[in-house]
């Protein structure tokens, strides 16, 4: 998060300056790109590529601070992620056999994968296992940081159904890593 | 909407979630909110942090890689700027505006110096009572008399013609405004109005007409059978 430096930037990205919008990119663009990968899997590179023309079309349009900001970005990267899969429902894929075209992990791979050692793509993996209405909540308030009120906002629910969803979430993930030990870079493991 | 979400972020803090939530929402809550649990949670909700904690860990090497592609995208997909040389589609009203109102006070202007066209300079005198129209500027009535006999010549009209003079078609005031009357066809010569009413000592020879007191007009300005007739008879 950018915080007190946000307003600034913002008023020179708009103004087409490139270090600026670098900085809003580097700052924007993990959390997005997690979060459109949980949903939409590997089309979340191509969809956060069309996200970012889009912000750099209308960011001079754009009033409000960093979380306004937040919220305005994912909204469109909501929208853009529906119409891929709408694109995608239209014209299916098929498979064929590359092993980077395959769904998520199932779940009881991802969980053994984290028993050993627990890395950002494994923990995501790991989220992607969730029904997506919940691991897209999860992964807005977790990863990208937003109040229930702002994912309720984008997602277009009420705040309390996405608090339901949420908890739901967790609860099935609470299960799904019960008994493993779980390592973290940074700190010691937790023997269940 | 900011009131709404900061009423329902002090409806969720932790000292009243923790009377108002179970001890599994509560702790959801925590989770989401990305705090820290403490060592007394079992070790399922500490395991589950660890996982949460990664998922939204530091950017890596691979996420920030396309940096410059990104840079490039933005730059080619800025807005170009709007062309200068031509206002806007919400200027072109106050324009208009202003070049109507421009063209008003030039044209009052125009007609408090009284320099319009004749028809124009009435109607401003009308509407808004500049100066009327001089009577020099009133356009002639073309008509067929105008036309100069055989004969005439120079600003002498033709018998009976009851057009202005050379002069004031000309725009410029006469003189003499007076018409002229002549009599040709007694082969007297050919005294005007103005010469019959300034009589000089040349006229004697010609005839009496032109003297006052003897029978002509008194007012001096003796018409034209005056002038020759009863000097003949």
């Amino acid at each position: 998060m950018l915080v007190g430096d946000f307003p600034e930037v913002l008023r020179r990205a708009a103004a087409g300056d490139a270090s600026a919008f670098a900085r809003l990119w580097r700052d924007t663009h993990p959390p997005l790109l997690r979060y459109l990968w949980v949903s939409t899997g590997d089309a979340a590179e191509d969809v956060a590529a069309e996200v970012w023309l889009e912000v750099a079309r209308r960011i001079g349009s754009f009033r409000g601070g960093e979380h306004e900001f937040r919220g305005w970005l994912f909204t469109m990267a909501r929208r853009k992620m529906i119409d891929r899969h709408r694109y995608e429902a239209r014209r299916p894929v098929s498979p064929t056999g590359d092993g980077e075209l395959l769904d998520h992990p199932a779940a009881d791979d991802t969980v053994t994968a984290a028993l050993e050692y627990i890395s950002t793509e494994t923990a995501l993996a790991l989220i992607a296992t969730l029904p997506r209405d919940q691991a897209e909540i999860i992964v807005l308030r977790v990863v990208v940081g937003l109040d229930a009120g702002a994912v309720a906002q984008i997602v277009g629910k009420s705040p309390g159904a996405v608090r339901v969803a949420a908890h739901r979430g967790l609860r099935t993930l609470r299960e799904r890593v019960a008994g493993a030990t779980v390592t973290s870079p940074g700190r010691g493991g937790v023997t269940l | 909407m900011r009131v709404f979400a900061a009423s329902l972020a002090e409806m969720w803090s932790p000292a009243r979630k923790r009377n108002r939530l179970s001890p599994d929402e509560a702790t959801a809550e925590l989770l989401l909110a990305r705090r820290h649990l403490g060592r007394h949670e079992p070790a399922s909700e500490r395991t589950l942090e660890l996982v949460l904690a990664a998922a939204a860990g530091p950017a890596t090497e691979r996420e920030l890689a396309g940096e410059t592609a990104a840079v490039t995208a933005f730059l080619a997909a800025l807005p170009e700027p709007e062309p200068a040389r031509w206002p806007g589609p919400r200027r072109l009203p106050v324009l208009a505006v202003a070049l109507v109102l421009v063209a008003l006070v030039a044209l009052c202007g125009t007609a408090e110096a009284g320099a319009l066209p004749a028809p124009l300079q009435r109607l401003a005198h009308q509407a808004i009572n500049a100066p009327a129209p001089s009577p020099a500027m009133r356009v002639p009535r073309p008509s067929a008399d105008v036309t100069p006999g055989p004969g005439a010549t120079g600003s002498q009209s033709a018998p009976g013609s009851s057009g202005p003079s050379q002069e004031s078609r000309t725009g410029k005031p006469s003189a003499n405004p007076k018409p002229t009357h002549t009599s040709d066809s007694h082969g007297n010569g050919q005294p005007t109005a103005s010469d019959s009413a300034q009589p000089t000592a040349t006229d004697n020879g010609k005839g009496n007409g032109g003297t006052p007191g003897q029978g002509g007009n008194p007012s001096g300005h003796p018409t034209g059978n005056n002038g020759n007739g009863n000097s003949q008879n």
